[in-house]
């Protein structure tokens, strides 16, 4: 029972990625109906950026995460402001071919500015260590990262349920002509949301220096898994995407103590069998 | 008048000598050598350290007078470790560039692609780095594409080698694997299992996980090995992904348990990874149960050429040359001494060749073994040390060496040893 429980806890750990990548990917479709397949770029970006920062300028942990999103923030600022908002009426194939336009950029532009070594700073010394849990040692990053993501997601529902600002990407995401008619400045609110989107994968890039490797591929490998993760939540839904990293990052872990060879299939199969009973996703609304 | 005839005559016979030679022999004034390995990503160092090989050996002939008096041009591509990009670049080396010679390859999978096609393109692949046995076993002895050979061990040192190195430690009881998900780790692991159990039969395998390509976070694979408590714990992920699995070991308390005995990192005695652990091995956080083996190691022998080779390596890019920059650097120089023996470019003649060629390496001879083309020779395991006064990364050290004709698995009959 302590293996499943261990497990477990580190299913949740990996599942705070996921959700903080998915969240930022269904911030942009949520609100913006933008399907941005480079989104996980911005979570290679900020990683190298934190990076940057962290290991090779000597700033502070704390410093280099904010700087990464700051940086992070002003490219996602860039690309709705000259990119996207001219195709938000456009077909989804536009999306998709210059949002992966934007993959192919931003691979090679991090291959231009940082080479093509992969880069693992140090840990920061205040999260070196483990604690206890059910007997055995589970590293206090991982412990820190869970707090992150529950953090992340405490503070997006009060953003969205308890702020003016919140409330107006809500009508905009419902009724983007009829916000429009009441005088919400939707080009400003969607750029916000972008922007928005893009600090949540920067943030996702910058906490996993510390634990995972970064390179010039990674964008490409880490949104898979977080579409899988919108697709199992529901396209759109932030609750969805939680609640789809959740069993994504849970199950997969289990299935690595006892059912190591069909890991990856597992995952897989979770997602068709969401969209054969439930297309829409869990939390999904039909459109 | 009549020593004038003499010399006219001989000018005559002399120029004829020189043209008909070349003419003779195809050779075109530049020989062209066309490499790819992987350039992009976590595991781009093995292609970066290919280059460093290659243009070093580049230079070295071109300084002493080329191949046969023709200068040797080299040009290399990111084969993406993908299997189509990796035969896209091999048809516009040879077809669109023009390369008499193909070398370099990372990956199994991509050599396991490529060896079909070289007949095709007419020209040699001599494999630096990818290892399944698949390829000399398979490809190349059963069904007979000749045109590619391979200068590095092959997956025999990833599973066979171990299996031998640790068969006689009787705190080793239980083993387990964390394996790549695809043909390198489920070779090495199935070679490793066969020839520990041949030896002891008393040993159990407690758990086995693998891990995807590009994987990033290994502890799910981790806690269910620490769970099952092996004495000893095989591991194939490679490059970068192998340093942050061996960080988040750490993290995981896995090298402080009593009951864990070692860690065999199958390529982990690759430069990258040794610069990359050295922190780790320095602060003393694997507890000296990290061993490792790979395909070159730049600190054995310790002969003076491959001392040379090392000094020339450091002081031309500043690193320690890892096996991917040593087995090009050999590959090109066996090349070379194949067209110097036939004064050809015809593939079929360099292919005659090299079979059976002894090829001096830095680390000392390798016979190509006519049979699966497969360079034959020794690389040592050890066990991770510090030590800055020998070298400012950590590095290989309590070297148990092993001769080749001891765990490398012998045609025609594929016996293990």
């Amino acid at each position: 029972m302590s293996n499943f429980i261990f497990q477990a806890l580190n299913g949740i750990s990996s599942a705070m990625f996921l959700w903080l990548i998915a969240a930022g990917l269904t911030v942009a479709f949520g609100v913006c109906g933008i399907l941005n397949v480079a989104h996980g770029s911005l979570y290679m970006v900020g990683a190298y950026f934190a990076f940057t920062f962290f290991q090779m300028l000597g700033i502070n942990f704390w410093l280099s995460i904010i700087l990464a999103l700051i940086g992070v923030g002003i490219i996602g600022f860039l690309m709705e402001r000259f990119f996207f908002r001219r195709i938000y009426n456009q077909p989804i194939e536009f999306q998709l071919i210059l949002t992966f336009a934007f993959i192919l950029i931003f691979d090679n532009l991090t291959k231009i500015v940082w080479g093509t070594m992969l880069i693992i700073p140090n840990m920061p010394h205040f999260f070196q260590g483990a604690v206890s849990v059910v007997g055995r040692p589970f590293p206090i990053y991982n412990l820190f990262i869970i707090f992150a993501g529950i953090a992340v997601g405490v503070f997006l529902w009060a953003i969205l349920n308890k702020t003016w600002w919140g409330k107006k990407l809500k009508a905009a995401a419902s009724d983007r002509d009829m916000a429009n008619a009441i005088g919400i400045n939707i080009p400003i609110l969607f750029t916000m949301a972008f922007i928005f989107a893009a600090l949540l994968a920067a943030l996702g890039g910058a906490l996993s220096t510390p634990i995972r490797v970064c390179d010039s591929g990674v964008g490409g490998a880490v949104i898979i898994p977080a579409f899988v993760v919108t697709v199992i939540g529901g396209l759109g839904s932030l609750r969805g995407a939680f609640v789809g990293a959740l069993i994504i990052g849970v199950v997969s872990s289990i299935c690595t103590l006892y059912l190591p060879f069909i890991e990856l299939f597992v995952l897989y199969l979770i997602m068709a069998v969401v969209l054969i009973i439930r297309p829409q996703g869990i939390f999904g609304e039909k459109r | 008048m009549k020593k004038m005839t003499k010399i006219l005559i001989l000018s005559f016979f002399g120029i004829f000598f020189v043209f008909s030679t070349a003419y003779a022999s195809g050779l075109p004034k530049v020989i062209k050598i066309g490499g790819q390995g992987i350039l992009s990503g976590s595991k781009a160092d093995y292609g970066h350290q290919m280059i460093m090989g290659a243009q070093l050996a580049v230079q070295e002939i071109n300084n002493s007078g080329g191949i046969l008096g023709r200068k040797v041009e080299m040009k290399f591509m990111d084969s993406e470790l993908k299997p189509s990009v990796a035969t896209k670049n091999a048809r516009y080396l040879v077809k669109e560039w023009g390369a008499n010679f193909l070398f370099g390859i990372d990956s199994s999978g991509v050599s396991m692609a490529l060896a079909p096609i070289m007949p095709e393109l007419d020209r040699i692949l001599i494999v630096c780095h990818g290892a399944t046995h698949k390829l000399n076993e398979q490809l190349i002895y059963k069904k007979g594409f000749r045109n590619t050979f391979r200068i590095s061990v092959p997956t025999y040192q990833d599973g066979i080698l171990p299996a031998l190195v640790f068969k006689d430690r009787s705190d080793i009881k239980t083993i387990a694997s964390l394996a790549a998900a695809y043909s390198y780790g489920y070779d090495s692991w199935d070679m490793f299992e066969k020839t520990l159990k041949k030896y002891r039969p008393d040993i159990k395998v407690v758990a086995k996980t693998e891990a995807p390509f590009l994987h990033m976070d290994f502890t799910p694979q981790l806690n269910a090995l620490m769970a099952a408590k092996p004495n000893l714990i095989l591991a194939t992920p490679w490059g970068g992904e192998g340093l942050m699995m061996l960080r988040q070991a750490i993290y995981l308390g896995l090298f402080k348990q009593p009951w864990f005995k070692v860690w065999f990192q199958c390529m982990g005695g690759s430069i990258d990874m040794a610069e990359g652990l050295t922190p780790d091995v320095k602060a003393g956080n694997f507890h000296g149960k990290l061993w490792a083996t790979a395909r070159y190691l730049w600190n054995w022998p310790s002969t003076p050429r491959n001392k040379a080779f090392v000094a020339k390596f450091r002081e031309k890019f500043g690193r320690f040359p890892n096996y991917s920059a040593a087995n090009v650097y050999t590959a090109i120089y066996a090349f070379k001494k194949a067209v110097e023996k036939t004064k050809s470019l015809d593939t079929q003649k360099l292919i005659k060749a090299l079979e059976g060629m002894k090829v001096q390496a830095p680390d000392g001879e390798r016979w190509i073994r006519p049979v699966d083309h497969q360079a034959c020779y020794t690389v040592p395991a050890g066990r991770y040390v510090y030590d800055k006064s020998v070298c400012p990364n950590a590095y290989l050290s309590d070297l148990v060496i092993i001769p080749w004709q001891k765990y490398f698995r012998n045609p025609p009959d594929y016996q293990l040893p």
